[in-house]
């Protein structure tokens, strides 16, 4: 078997990844700040119910508008600045841009938001599974990328996943059960997982950026992806 | 051989010694149970290794019979019916009471069957009354005083739990004497709250309810600024039925925000009056005819029942009712299955002016616990009655509730229906919902007992995890939810009926009529007749009875301090 020769993920030059990867994870950290702050304040009755519910709304259909855009920009700019399987994993990331539009906008799909709003997480997650697998199956991909694509795969997956499996243990358990001593734990880590949906990998294309560009500087003889 | 019998001597010798031992055992009992018992009976007692409270159980065991009124939803598992169940084993093997039922029938068949088992002789032992009842039997000298059994055997929890509730003892008292053991439960559940659709307000820009002038101002609004975006004028402000004062749309809470306080008897000048023929009922009704014209109100209102207006709360056709705290368990509910980004949110009652608006509520103890007169055991009602607030109302295990109450894993057998002796906590959701919040505020749920436990991951999955369904934890027992409102209802914004008492002799004979003229005059003024027949209304009430109901309260209420 003939062995492929590594490239860097980009042609001429990394600025559009690391934008993709930096506005997914300014996203990310919005989000996750958004949530807590308004959670807080809800939780400690200074919002209504009610009231945050809009709150929250208005700044997930904005913020995920705003960032499906801008991250639907750059995998195309991406996709468009590389080539071979990175650039068809750029493709699939470009799904999961406009599937993060559909973040706040549970309602449009016709079941309900516990069942919703986990099939927008996947819907998100599964391009973006494909990337990364893409990315870590790539024999011209640097290793140290494809080691974090690699590790990407199941961050992603996770982070989609657990939630939705922690919330239907919940809603199994009727009133009074003790099990929700055990469960109710769990609903504390996937909380905190859900804030991570798009910090991760955001912080994997920087990272993944950060060692296509190394790869780039320490073997400047090779030609770019 | 020799061997051989010297082994059989040693065998002998052994089964000796154990004879021997086990008749020394069985001689010694009498020892008096500790206060935390391994119940007595086989290995497999279901009491076994549960941590129970209880007196020394009577020895030799007494009998008891009662009778008990059922439903559908009474169900037993495998080898147990109504005379053969947890709780019969339970009062014979802990309280050393041999308890059985005479008769068992429909709760709808009840009061008739009670009526023709007394009057025929075969009374109970211990039996359930209604307040009406329980003033007929005593003064038919068929009870047994219990206040002397009660001062002497109620536990510190049994006399908490009855005295949570102000009237709770004082509805069984009969001229300074106790003669029954109130059911309790939560009084304050049924004050009214107002619940409006947080999302429309939102939409509309409106701000919270402060005043009953912006009751009317969201109504408006609901009403002519299409708060569903459907671009059609289908919806109405308040939601409200023909049956008029019912937990859902009853206007009970609309007349209380203008210090008005339909079906109740309260305090004026030093007499009891009644709520329905006072003044302040003219200014709720006129602003009800107000909305009503204006196309606020369901034109079909009136001949409209529960259901139907059930129904146009599901299909979001309506943005506002008063109601009580469990609305949104149903029918608000509905309206958020339909549409994910419905809300209702709970509010105190506004008032019209700068005086606070109090929510009325009537007592919730509709029951009583007798005793026979001339039963000889009258002090084991209380023992029961200890039993259950001791180790069920007051526990928090979960073996002692499973064995008592209910395997969660199989909820349509709910054991406590096999017993007549259940009293709830009057203030257990109020005090529950307040340490609820308190560990949400927290982010913290360690102390809350394992049904609050579960409300608090509910509510954290609407908080943290956007599952909207989760709202209706939210909206109840969540902050600002509407138990938290029923704080204040017990504090200084609520006013409890003062009367509490069986019906008096007009009121049974006449309040029934009275009831139906005035439902039949708030309708038709609603939609349009002028409001003199309020007045005309008031003046027919006291001339065919009211007078004299109004005399005989106040001459009951002189009795009842």
């Amino acid at each position: 078997m003939q062995k492929k020769s590594k490239v860097p993920l980009m042609r001429s030059n990394h600025l559009p990844l690391i934008l993709l990867g930096a506005v997914m994870t300014v996203y990310g950290l919005a989000a996750a700040l958004a949530a807590t702050v308004l959670s807080n304040q809800a939780m400690r009755g200074m919002i209504a119910g009610g009231v945050y519910k809009a709150r929250q709304t208005a700044f997930d259909q904005t913020a995920s508008l705003v960032a499906g855009i801008l991250l639907l920009a750059l995998f195309i700019w991406c996709a468009v600045a590389s080539k071979g399987i990175v650039r068809v994993g750029f493709c699939f990331g470009a799904m999961a841009a406009l599937m993060t539009m559909l973040v706040g906008r549970n309602e449009m799909l016709p079941v309900p938001s516990a069942f919703s709003g986990p099939v927008i997480a996947i819907l998100v997650a599964l391009p973006l599974t494909i990337l990364f697998i893409l990315w870590a199956c790539g024999r011209r991909v640097p290793r140290g990328c494809r080691w974090v694509a690699f590790i990407s795969i199941f961050i992603v997956l996770a982070a989609a996943i657990f939630p939705t499996y922690v919330i239907l243990m919940v809603s199994k358990i009727p009133p009074g059960d003790p099990a929700i001593l055990t469960v109710g734990k769990l609903v504390d880590v996937s909380t905190n997982v859900i804030k991570l949906r798009y910090l991760l990998p955001g912080l994997s294309f920087l990272l993944i950026a950060y060692l296509s560009m190394r790869f780039a500087r320490k073997n400047p003889a090779m030609p770019e992806g | 051989m020799k061997t051989q019998s010297g082994e059989k001597l040693q065998f002998k010798l052994i089964l000796l010694l154990l004879a021997s031992i086990m008749i020394l055992t069985s001689c010694g009992g009498g020892k008096k149970p500790a206060p935390t018992v391994a119940p007595s009976g086989s290995e497999t007692s279901p009491f076994t290794g549960l941590n129970l409270s209880v007196p020394d159980p009577y020895n030799p065991p007494i009998e008891m019979t009662s009778v008990i009124a059922v439903n559908a939803t009474v169900k037993f598992t495998e080898g147990n019916d109504i005379n053969n169940n947890i709780w019969t084993r339970a009062y014979r093997d802990l309280l050393g009471i041999n308890f059985t039922y005479k008769w068992v029938v429909d709760g709808s068949m009840y009061d008739q069957k009670l009526g023709l088992s007394i009057n025929s002789g075969d009374i109970p032992d211990m039996f359930a009354v209604n307040g009406s009842q329980l003033k007929l039997y005593q003064e038919s000298g068929l009870l047994t005083d219990l206040t002397s059994v009660y001062d002497a055997e109620a536990s510190p929890n049994t006399r908490d739990i009855l005295t949570q509730d102000p009237v709770a003892l004082r509805a069984a008292t009969i001229d300074g004497k106790l003669w029954g053991i109130p059911l309790t439960d939560a009084s304050v559940a049924t004050a009214s709250v107002l619940w409006v659709r947080q999302d429309w307000m939102t939409k509309l820009g409106i701000e919270a309810p402060a005043s009953m002038a912006d009751v009317l101002d969201i109504s408006r609004r609901f009403t002519e600024e299409d708060p569903d975006g459907n671009g059609v004028k289908d919806t109405f402000g308040m939601c409200m039925d023909k049956d008029l004062f019912g937990a859902i749309g009853g206007l009970q809470g609309f007349f209380n925000g203008y210090h008005a306080y339909p079906g109740i008897w309260f305090e004026r000048d030093g007499k009891i009056v009644y709520g329905s023929v006072q003044p302040e009922i003219r200014d709720g009704l006129l602003a009800l005819q107000k909305m009503y014209a204006s196309g606020q109100i369901d034109p079909e209102f009136g001949v409209k029942d529960v259901n139907a207006m059930t129904e146009s709360i599901a299909q979001g056709k309506c943005g506002m009712e008063f109601g009580v705290w469990w609305n949104p368990y149903h029918p608000l509910n509905l309206s958020q299955a339909n549409n994910q980004d419905a809300y209702w949110q709970a509010f105190p009652i506004p008032s019209v002016d700068s005086a606070p608006a109090k929510s009325q509520y009537s007592t919730a103890i509709g029951s009583f616990l007798v005793v026979r007169n001339g039963y000889e055991h009258p002090e084991a009602l209380i023992r029961m009655v200890n039993f259950w607030t001791d180790n069920i109302v007051r526990s928090q295990e979960d073996a002692v509730r499973t064995v008592f109450l209910g395997d969660i894993k199989n909820p349509d057998v709910v054991l406590y229906k096999y017993t007549p002796v259940v009293l709830w906590e009057p203030n257990a959701s109020i005090d529950g919902s307040r340490k609820l919040r308190e560990a949400l505020a927290k982010h913290d749920p360690t102390g809350l007992n394992n049904e609050m436990a579960w409300r608090y991951r509910i509510i954290q999955a609407y908080f943290e995890q956007g599952i909207k369904e989760a709202w209706v934890e939210v909206a109840t027992n969540g902050p600002n939810g509407a138990v938290s409102i029923l704080e204040g209802v017990l504090g200084d914004y609520g006013l409890l009926n003062r009367f509490y008492g069986p019906p008096t002799p007009t009121m049974a004979e006449k309040l029934p009529t009275l009831q139906t003229m005035e439902s039949e005059m708030i309708t038709k003024v609603i939609m349009g007749d002028s409001i003199d027949l309020f007045d005309q209304f008031v003046n027919d009430w006291y001339e065919l009875g009211g007078t004299k109901i109004v005399e005989e309260v106040n001459q009951w209420a002189e009795a009842n301090p």
